[in-house]
């Protein structure tokens, strides 16, 4: 599902992330771990092709991301979903037209929209706050919503940068059960946290980044 | 058609939602376009003016005193096998005297003391669309002096032809005049929507992440231009028709009896829906500049 062959990024000359080699599986849900600066970030956004590498290969669902022509990367991130720390939902957008809006760029219709953007927030548990201005709701709703967003389209693999962040425990331990839950039906599901709580929690295979480097890959096959 | 229906709903919104920067760049546009339809509209209408006056241009040719009816006959035949002739009118010499009296009755003391009628008879000839030209009259003129009978042959077309000469320039100016005002227009409003861009660069990013084409992200935005574009232009043309009834207004009476204020007209339908067309165009391209160098910051 996703593989990387000595994978190397660099921002003026520093490496961001130096010789990286994973393998993950369909089905999987890895953490991956670290300290700020560790890196996460930089592998999180080379697997969704919001950068390309500037070493090594990387192959998600056997496409090579670094061959991808610039029109292909949409296709691509339609297969996945990306959730954010900060969650950047559309500010002037309700809840409903946010979480629309991936099945909007891909054509669907207006009942296939309803239909699902419902059962993705019924999921996530903000179907009652779907007229609202994402400003109006808590932190925990909007990374709610955020998630609903995410996972409207069936995506076979779920990015997370951090979405426990500046969340108390309990809310930060709902929504990584709403993880495990989206995990459960067959989505590949990647978390990057440094939140060893979340680690507890969760139980299952750990990837340790440290100055760009992979340090530790821990509980693989769970 | 959900989607059409998106995109567009999409550009109404941003311009709903961003009301000062659209008021400014249609405004901007409205105005340069104005400044533009100034040019066209003075041009259209001294066009129109020479053109009429080129309709009148009549070529009067003098006849030699003494010649018999017969000669006179003879002559209007000769004249007719000429290429070019549109009417031919004779003015006896009484004819011509009757005309003087009746037009300038507080002159007749000038006759006075010249004993017999001095006015020549005379043809008065109008020529057919296609010799109206300064050459063609000339080497009419020229052909026609040699005929026996002729005594002079008169036109006066010199002062049409340097009003010509003054539109011509006219034209150019009001090209290279449009040109750089379209340039401006273009760079107005690519710099509004390049605002409007950077200001919802999170937006178009989260866009992107989700999937959406380039497609899908520009259009609304090519269509915002195109709108304001197509705005500006409405209101440009709101603006010149308010000048120009004002300025028919100025010229008032005088204007009237001099008959001036008739030759002036504001622009015909299509003219109208040019200058709209064109603030579209103007508005689309300056979206589209935009967007490419939004594009090529972002690589």
């Amino acid at each position: 599902m996703i593989q990387l062959f000595h994978v190397s990024k660099y921002y003026e000359r520093r490496a961001a992330l130096s010789d990286i080699n994973l393998q993950i599986t369909k089905g999987e849900f890895v953490l991956l771990m670290g300290p700020s600066g560790a890196g996460k970030t930089t592998l999180l956004k080379l697997l969704f092709c919001a950068e390309p590498p500037d070493e090594g290969q990387i192959l998600v669902q056997n496409r090579n991301v670094a061959r991808l022509r610039p029109s292909d990367i949409p296709y691509l991130r339609r297969t996945m979903g990306v959730v954010f720390q900060d969650f950047r939902l559309l500010p002037k957008k309700n809840v409903f037209s946010n979480v629309a809006l991936p099945l909007l760029v891909q054509g669907a219709s207006a009942f296939e929209i309803r239909r699902k953007v419902t059962e993705a927030l019924k999921a996530v548990g903000v179907d009652h706050r779907k007229d609202s201005r994402p400003a109006t709701l808590s932190a925990g709703e909007q990374q709610r919503v955020c998630i609903a967003r995410a996972i409207v389209n069936s995506p076979i693999i779920l990015l997370a940068d951090e979405p426990t962040g500046n969340m108390d425990p309990e809310l930060a331990g709902e929504i990584i059960e709403l993880f495990k839950t989206i995990n459960a039906r067959g989505t590949m599901v990647m978390v990057a946290t440094h939140n060893r709580q979340v680690v507890d929690q969760v139980n299952r295979r750990v990837v340790t980044l440290n100055q760009g480097k992979l340090i530790s890959d821990e509980g693989a096959g769970q | 058609m959900r989607l059409v229906t998106y995109l567009v709903r999409e550009a109404f919104t941003n311009i709903r939602i961003n009301r000062t920067t659209t008021l400014i760049a249609m405004a901007t546009t409205a105005f340069t376009l104005a400044c533009f339809g100034v040019f066209l509209l003075l041009y259209l209408n001294l066009r129109g003016v020479v053109s009429s006056l080129q309709e009148d241009i009549q070529v009067i040719v003098y006849l030699n005193d003494g010649l018999s009816p017969q000669n006179v006959s003879d002559l209007q035949q000769r004249l007719n096998t000429e290429q070019g002739i549109a009417s031919l009118t004779y003015v006896s010499k009484e004819q011509a005297l009757a005309d003087f009296r009746a037009q300038f009755p507080s002159e007749l003391h000038l006759l006075q003391g010249l004993g017999e009628n001095p006015l020549p008879a005379s043809f008065v000839v109008t020529l057919g669309p296609q010799f109206r030209s300064s050459e063609s009259v000339k080497r009419w003129a020229e052909r026609v002096k040699g005929v026996p009978g002729v005594a002079q042959v008169q036109y006066s077309r010199e002062w049409i032809e340097n009003l010509a000469t003054v539109i011509g320039y006219i034209e150019l100016a009001a090209i290279a005049v449009g040109a750089i005002l379209s340039a401006a227009s273009v760079t107005i409003i690519a710099s509004v929507i390049r605002l409007t861009v950077y200001a919802r660069r999170d937006e178009i990013e989260i866009m992107q992440l989700i999937g959406a084409t380039g497609a899908f992200i520009k259009i609304p935005y090519l269509l915002e231009g195109a709108v304001l574009g197509a705005l500006g232009g409405a209101l440009s043309l709101a603006l010149l028709k308010g000048g120009f009834e004002l300025f028919k207004l100025q010229l008032g009476a005088p204007g009237r009896l001099l008959g001036i204020d008739s030759g002036f007209s504001f622009f015909p339908g299509h003219i109208s829906l040019l200058m709209v067309v064109a603030g579209l165009l103007l508005g689309f391209t300056g979206s589209f500049v935009s967007l490419l160098e939004f594009g090529r910051a972002k690589s």
